[in-house]
């Protein structure tokens, strides 16, 4: 915790950092809003179970302290500064202390605060509803989040490990992306299926399920104060195993990092020298197509990036040709699956561009110490973010005309909407990137791909934008002017032009005349 | 007479109350192979920040092969090249594709850029390792990218600051020879280093900076003339020794640590 807390206070004496803070406290207000009232839910969902009799389902709420204790750190980005224990290790340490910081650093992780919280609402509802089980179940729910600490500790430092090579970062974002799909389309089936009238479960299904339910460490824990006798200490018996299994499966982890294990990848020197010309691209001058080369380069190196960008487009076409009802879908308002997918892959922009100089790092002097001016550095790092956008767009459209042959004004519409969103979105990403520039270190999992500014600035641009769109729409609805989206559209984009323009020059301005600030954020 | 290549007017810059550069007026030819010397903190890397478009100076001017660097940036940029302190490298390219990469920032065509990015992988050493991230490069290898960074569009005057800091010997000397060859062929280095040695042998000319104003500037020979050291005899005095005597001299024995 005071190391944590030195971390942020050390973060602050930049410039900048300070309202960088203020923000910081806005999110944390949030984020426990969103942990209290979690609790409350956890504590009533224990407390109703019981009352209904239903003691046997309560092992699905911890199942959801489970999976967010060990998914949330890896899916969502950390929010304090992080620490390398590699580099812990470079002190005289002993691996007793070593492990021990490790593991008291995962309880002041926030997803593990949470769940903490959670569990503690848990056993507070159990308290109430069952007051026998007050003192039995302290042992195993303490348990359960002894493991769930070593099994999130292993998991973080298996994806720093995956992370740390050009290699390993690749695989992930392979196995990553299925992982999301796989999960979409179970989903989407699922739904379908329980929605079925008369559907069961093949018996099989039901028997694994039941299986991995006994099993796993929120069963196990449940039947530790649910059964009596023999029953309940073969799984206190069992969780007990399983958590000893994963102390040390972490000490053999940190073992490995506490003797100086370097994560790098074998490189094979080649026998030939082989140096490819640079990329080159329609329409765009050679200086342009280097830097928009460079881009996506790092893109492609950054597997939450990619992920971001792919995953409206893949959701879309699951929902184009994973749903029997597509063709109703399509023939009712195919417009308006074009507008979600337009909306959802808009909401990536802010990772993508609102911190543009965040993965250039040290490289950021580069661009001060070439003879382009910055301002068109900035648009060509715009034109690749907001070129694989529209890209990614346009073949959704095309997919939607073929399938649908939806008319040209409806995805005139949508498309001249989401260009000028584009193009606002792009503007206040320049703004933030400049004034809140934020290094990202690629191999580190807590490191943002953008400031906590980022997150409000998106949301004021996007809410006020949201609300004219639905204003043109009703307007248009209500005194039939089909015609009126498509003007408001062009209009906003002519004005974003405008603006862009203005932003440009103005950001490469600002950068010049603060330098020392962003050069200091970015390590440069 | 000489083409002064490098010239500041009353350069100063301030960090809140700290005066990091004071009033420093330079003055380098073409063809000089000029070491800017100084201790720790002296504003070496400040000065050289500010002559490369790096820093912002509170004052003063700099003028660079005839123009002003603050209304004739982009120009300038284009005839100079640069190892900053930092390196600045993307370090998320690999070696060849940094290099070409930043060839093609400096205008140069395509096939120019491939060309010439490996005739200097080629040169530096570096060619075995030419699809390896940069990040993944040991500290000479990123030194030697960053010369190679530096000289690949053919500039007028390369700026190193501590360009054999962290470099072993046999790297060293490639820095030299490609060092040496540019001046000869009519290039201007300004570099930095604590490595007096090494600027005793390559420099021509010196400057030293202390506490962010130049105390000595000249050729090793005028150093010496203007240098009296007590005690020593008649053979030339090291370029150690006029650096100890400028900047004031290294701690007695009494001084240094008695637990130690």
């Amino acid at each position: 915790m005071r190391l944590r807390w030195q971390l942020l206070v050390n973060s602050l004496r930049r410039p900048g950092r300070r309202a960088e803070l203020g923000l910081q406290i806005l999110w944390f207000l949030m984020g426990a809003s969103l942990v209290l009232g979690g609790g409350i839910g956890f504590f009533f969902g224990a407390f109703g179970l019981l009352r209904i009799g239903r003691g046997d389902l309560l092992d699905l709420l911890l199942w959801a302290i489970f999976l967010i204790w060990q998914f949330a750190p890896i899916l969502f980005e950390g929010y304090s500064p992080g620490l390398n224990f590699r580099e812990v290790a470079r002190y005289p340490v002993s691996f007793r202390v070593m492990f021990f910081l490790s593991a008291a650093y995962g309880v002041s992780d926030p997803a593990a605060i949470a769940c903490l919280f959670w569990l503690l609402s848990f056993w507070l509802g159990l308290a109430v509803a069952r007051p026998e089980w007050a003192i039995i179940a302290v042992p195993a729910l303490l348990l359960f989040a002894v493991l769930n600490l070593f099994l999130s500790r292993i998991v973080v430092g298996l994806f720093e490990r995956f992370q740390s090579t050009r290699k390993g970062r690749e695989r992930m974002v392979l196995v990553m992306f299925l992982f999301l799909i796989l999960m979409n389309v179970v989903q989407m089936n699922a739904t379908r299926l329980a929605t079925k009238r008369g559907f069961k479960l093949p018996p099989w299904v039901n028997q694994a399920l039941t299986s991995i339910r006994d099993f796993s460490p929120p069963g196990m824990a449940l039947h530790t104060f649910l059964f009596t006798g023999l029953s309940a200490l073969w799984s206190f018996a069992g969780l007990l195993l399983a958590a000893l299994f994963l102390f040390l499966l972490l000490r053999k982890q940190l073992r490995r990092v506490y003797q100086g294990e370097i994560y790098a990848e074998a490189y094979k020197v080649r026998r030939e020298m082989k140096i490819h010309q640079g990329w080159r691209f329609p329409l765009i001058d050679d200086v342009t197509a280097a830097i928009v080369e460079k881009e996506l380069r790092y893109i492609r190196q950054t597997f939450r990036l990619v992920l971001q960008v792919l995953y409206p487009p893949i959701i879309f076409l699951i929902l184009a040709f994973n749903t029997p009802g597509w063709t109703r879908l399509f023939a009712g308002r195919p417009q308006s699956l074009l507008a979600g997918t337009a909306a959802f892959m808009l909401m990536s922009v802010p990772n993508l561009s609102y911190n543009v100089f965040g993965m250039d790092k040290e490289g950021f002097g580069r661009w001060l110490l070439s003879p382009p001016p910055l301002r068109k550095v900035l648009m060509a790092k715009n034109l690749t973010h907001g070129g694989l956008l529209a890209g990614l767009y346009l073949l959704v459209v095309v997919v939607v005309q073929v399938l649908t042959g939806v008319g040209l004004v409806p995805v005139l519409t949508v498309t001249v909407g989401f260009f000028a969103v584009l193009v606002i979105q792009l503007c206040a990403g320049n703004i933030v990137s400049v004034h809140w520039p934020k290094r990202i270190e690629l191999t580190r999992m807590n490191s943002r791909m953008a400031s906590n500014a980022a997150g409000l600035a998106s949301l004021v641009v996007m809410m006020p934008l949201s609300a004219i769109i639905a204003i043109v729409i009703l307007v248009s609805h209500y005194w039939q002017l089909p015609w009126l989206p498509l003007l408001c559209g062009a209009v906003i984009l002519a004005a974003s032009l405008k603006l862009y323009s203005y932003v440009l020059d103005w950001a490469a301005r600002y950068t010049w005349e603060h330098l020392e600030e962003i050069t200091g954020n970015l390590g440069a | 007479m000489a083409e002064t290549v490098l010239q500041t007017v009353a350069l100063r810059r301030t960090f809140g109350p700290l005066i990091a550069v004071d009033n420093l007026d330079l003055s380098v030819e073409k063809q000089q192979f000029y070491g800017f010397l100084g201790p720790n903190g002296a504003g070496k890397s400040t000065t050289i920040k500010m002559l490369t478009g790096l820093l912002r100076p509170t004052s003063g001017e700099v003028h660079i092969l005839g123009r002003n660097l603050a209304s004739d940036s982009v120009e300038i940029k284009r005839r100079i090249g640069v190892v900053p302190e930092g390196l600045s490298l993307f370090e998320r390219l690999t070696g060849a594709q940094l290099l070409n990469f930043v060839a093609r920032m400096y205008g140069l065509s395509r096939a120019t850029a491939a060309e010439r990015s490996a005739e200097l992988l080629e040169f530096m050493d570096l060619k075995d390792s030419a699809d390896k991230l940069v990040a993944d490069y040991s500290h000479g290898m990123k030194k030697k990218t960053a010369l190679a960074a530096a000289v690949i569009h053919g500039p007028e005057i390369l700026f190193l600051d501590e360009p054999f800091e962290g470099v072993d010997a046999i790297a060293a000397t490639t820095l030299k020879r490609l060092l040496q060859r540019f001046v000869a062929r009519g290039g201007t280095v300004f570099l930095t280093s604590h490595v007096l040695e090494v600027v005793e042998r390559l420099c021509s000319h010196i400057g030293i900076i202390q506490t962010g104003r130049l105390v000595a500037s000249g050729s090793l020979e005028e150093l010496r003339s203007g240098v009296k050291v007590a005690g020593h005899d008649h053979s030339p005095l090291t370029l150690e020794e006029i650096f100890l005597q400028v900047v004031g001299g290294a701690r007695q024995d009494a001084e240094v640590l008695s637990w130690l």
